[in-house]
């Protein structure tokens, strides 16, 4: 109980220090210091800057904002469709229990990286970063709830089978009174089920970004800063710069994972 | 909570993966053990065929170059024709009658002797539509040419037309014994084809019957052999090059170039600029489907040149190649010994003329958008393959100068084949930065883009009739360097289509990147050469020297 306080306290002080590093006056994430590339730590960029002269901790501060504020929206989409459509198979009849869990298997076979890109290169060209950006974190919520619906069918399953559900179905409660009293049982399963997903949105998104297809120049992304670990010639430069960068993304994840520890 | 622990433990997998190329790197292979006095290096693939007249890629180039004797070489450094097995050459006045005479007493590395009968035969097989060898096309119609060898040493070839540059096209074609081919085991070059280990190496011994000495009357070539390892990571290639595992690298990325300079500083060299260039341009089909006015942005000559006037090219080649790359205003890079023309006048960085230009366009500024006469505002996107950095910084960094237009551009990196499609079929998109290779000095290589009726004509492909009327003059000055032997009278067609590329700016060039290599202070009779095989066009002439 102590951990989680301790990650959610963390987690609460790193959004806030990133919200503080941007609205300081003459912060900038896409504003290039052509005299400056790859500049060290000093005192007008703290972190130093990256190779087109760009301020590292507004980078990093815009980055972390911006995946956490996508993957949490993309997130609460997952678990609201999977709540529905999991609580649908369960307490629906057979066949529609049965259909939707086929569905949610097909969607777990589809190549969702394959999927990603091509809807990616689908987008009209004009697409602004904000909403390319916006867009791939919906994109990432449409492929991302079939596991979510899994594990919420089964837990509303063994609501269903459970005793006092098989009281009130007995006494004559009808399916949508019953309802009412299975969403409140079922949020100790959904709350996790949101918190989880999250860390594995910020990866999705780093993962399409480490493959030059993520968020768009000049917006930071997490997955497009760690593309330059790609290669070693910069990493032996500058690993006091990508390291940092890695070592966040995985205390992210660990304080939310651990935040989410019911 | 399992799924809890396994989506951490696949969090975790996800980061290690991010690092796996930097965790690779410290697990580098070793490579193939060297014979004594052999020389290493990498090719990035196997080569697809080791039969010299199919020759269709880049490493299967490289073997063919090594291995084959050739009528007409090429000479890389110096950029002119050389006679080879030929001691003699010439083209009668009407550029029809191409007569060799061959040395006498030559052979191959079997011993058997090389005579016109060799000679013709391998011309024929190139020739022959069954065999498929895309030099063929390079002689207009191949089925019209016909070869005579009135004696053992001499070879008359009779074309059926003209052929712009023919002494090059016998670079490519090599000799090899009549009627008994064999896919570079028996050749007339420095070396022939020893052994070959799909995916792992290729290796080379020397043709004991090579012709050439040199000057103190040893025999060429000097090296021992020659194994080119087939390695595509270039992170192994340069830690085995450290290692003494490998004696050069050709084509190095800049960020490795660095890497590497400030750990041998003595065996890396910037050779300046490449023949390649990077550029942007416009789409201008009329048939693209863009609204109206975009078009009329796009074919608008002033619009262009404003763009270009704002693009800071120094800073492209300072922070996207590291310096090591050059502002480029033509397509004709300062490499190109015989086609490079200083004179030609093209927009410089100038944002006020660019500014002042778009005035007189019609386009005004409003609340520090840029607007068209109709008040579109102007923006736009740039296409650019994804993966590579350097076009992305280059595309990053127009993105901030054209902001200074009030212009608001979108970068959009595309995987290749994604690109391709908007490119060649749909035309569906507004700006492209992408890179021309060119392999070959000579603007005539050049055709297929610069004709209007081209398909790679990129910014208007396949044109019915050519849309403006300079880029009529264009197809009529790429014409007439096509079908004149004077040289002088080439040079100016080509400088004149030059000289309109830089007015009109459909191509917006933006760099010339250097040719970066590195090479081991042990290897010795090396002249690097900006043309292709850079580090290793003389590979007759190198030797290693000293113990490794």
């Amino acid at each position: 109980m102590r951990v989680k306080l301790f990650a959610a306290y963390a987690l609460a002080a790193l959004v806030l220090m990133a919200a503080a590093v941007l609205t300081a006056p003459h912060a900038s994430y896409s504003r290039q210091d052509r005299e400056a590339p790859f500049a060290a730590a000093s005192r007008k960029h703290p972190a130093g800057t990256d190779a087109l002269g760009r301020d590292r901790l507004a980078r990093v501060a815009a980055a972390l904002l911006l995946s956490l504020t996508g993957a949490a929206v993309a997130s609460a989409a997952t678990t609201a469709a999977a709540a529905g459509i999991g609580a649908l198979a369960a307490f629906g009849k057979a066949h529609v229990g049965w259909t939707a869990m086929l569905i949610c298997d097909v969607f777990l076979a589809l190549p969702w990286l394959f999927l990603l890109m091509m809807v990616r290169s689908a987008l009209p060209l004009t697409t602004s970063p904000a909403s390319s950006a916006a867009i791939t974190f919906l994109v990432l919520a449409a492929l991302g709830w079939p596991a979510c619906a899994q594990a919420v069918y089964r837990g509303a399953r063994n609501l269903r089978n459970s005793e006092w559900m098989f009281h009130a179905r007995a006494g004559g409660l009808r399916s949508a009174q019953m309802m009412r009293s299975v969403i409140p049982n079922l949020i100790p399963l959904l709350l996790p089920q949101f918190l989880v997903s999250i860390p594995a949105f910020v990866i999705a998104e780093a993962n399409l970004g480490a493959l030059g297809l993520g968020i768009g120049e000049p917006l930071p992304s997490w997955g497009g800063m760690l593309l330059e670990l790609d290669n070693s010639a910069t990493l032996f430069d500058t690993r006091w710069v990508y390291f940092p960068v890695a070592l966040l993304i995985t205390v992210l994840l660990l304080l939310e994972a651990a935040a989410g520890e019911a | 909570m399992r799924t809890l622990k396994m989506r951490i433990w696949i969090a975790t997998f996800s980061i290690a993966a991010l690092f796996a190329p930097a965790l690779a790197h410290t697990c580098a292979a070793q490579a193939a053990p060297r014979m004594p006095g052999e020389l290493a290096w990498t090719i990035g693939y196997d080569p697809k065929t080791f039969d010299p007249a199919k020759v269709d890629d880049q490493e299967s180039e490289l073997v063919r170059y090594l291995t084959a004797g050739v009528l007409l070489r090429f000479d890389r450094f110096t950029q002119k024709i050389e006679p080879q097995l030929a001691e003699s050459w010439n083209l009668s006045p009407d550029g029809k009658t191409l007569t060799f005479k061959l040395y006498s007493g030559l052979q191959f590395s079997d011993g058997s002797s090389l005579t016109s009968k060799d000679v013709a035969w391998s011309i024929r097989r190139v020739l022959l539509p069954a065999t498929g060898a895309p030099v063929a096309e390079e002689f207009l119609s191949p089925s019209g040419v016909t070869i005579d060898t009135p004696d053992l040493r001499t070879v008359i070839v009779h074309l059926p037309q003209r052929v712009i540059g023919i002494g090059k096209i016998f670079d490519e074609i090599a000799i090899e014994p009549a009627s008994r081919p064999s896919e570079g085991r028996v050749t007339s070059g420095p070396f022939i084809v020893a052994e070959y280990r799909r995916s792992q190496y290729v290796r080379l011994r020397p043709n004991p019957h090579y012709a050439k000495h040199d000057a103190s009357g040893h025999p060429l070539p000097y090296a021992a052999g020659v194994r080119l390892d087939i390695l595509e990571n270039h992170e192994q290639e340069i830690r085995l090059f450290e290692h003494g595992e490998y004696d050069l690298i050709d084509s190095l990325p800049p960020d490795y170039f660095e890497l590497l300079k400030k750990k041998t500083p003595s065996s890396v060299r910037d050779l300046g600029p490449s023949l390649n260039t990077e550029q942007m341009w416009f789409n201008q089909a009329p048939q693209a489907p863009l609204p109206a006015w975009e078009k009329a942005w796009f074919q608008s000559r002033s619009f262009r040149v404003a763009v270009s006037q704002a693009i800071h090219r120094a800073d492209l080649a300072r922070i996207a190649y590291l310096g090591h790359a050059t502002p480029a205003y033509s397509f004709v890079s300062p490499a190109n010994a015989a086609w490079y023309d200083s004179k030609i006048v093209a927009p410089r960085a100038d944002v006020a003329a660019a500014k002042a230009g778009l005035a007189n366009a019609g386009f005004r500024f409003h609340d520090g958008v840029l607007q068209d006469s109709a008040g579109h505002p102007v923006r736009f996107s740039i296409l650019t393959n994804a993966g590579n950095d350097a076009r992305l910084k280059m595309a990053t960094l127009i993105q901030q100068d054209l902001a200074a237009l009030g212009i608001q551009v979108t970068v959009v990196p595309l995987d290749f084949p994604a690109l391709i499609e908007r490119l060649m079929h749909t035309q569906d998109y507004e700006a492209c930065l992408l890179g021309l290779e060119n392999v070959d000095p000579d603007p005539n290589a050049m055709m297929n883009i610069w004709l209007s009726n081209s398909p790679n004509h990129q910014w208007d492909p396949s044109e019915k009739t050519p849309a403006t009327s300079w880029e009529a003059e264009i197809d009529r000055a790429m014409n007439r360097q096509a079908s004149s032997s004077n040289d002088a009278e080439r040079k100016q067609a080509v400088d004149r289509v030059q000289q309109i590329v830089a007015d009109e700016q459909p191509f917006i060039y933006l760099v010339y990147p250097n040719v970066l290599v590195a090479f081991s202070p042990q290897l010795k009779g090396i002249q690097p050469a900006v043309l292709e095989p850079e580090l290793v066009w003389n590979a007759e002439s190198l030797r290693l020297e000293g113990t490794r």
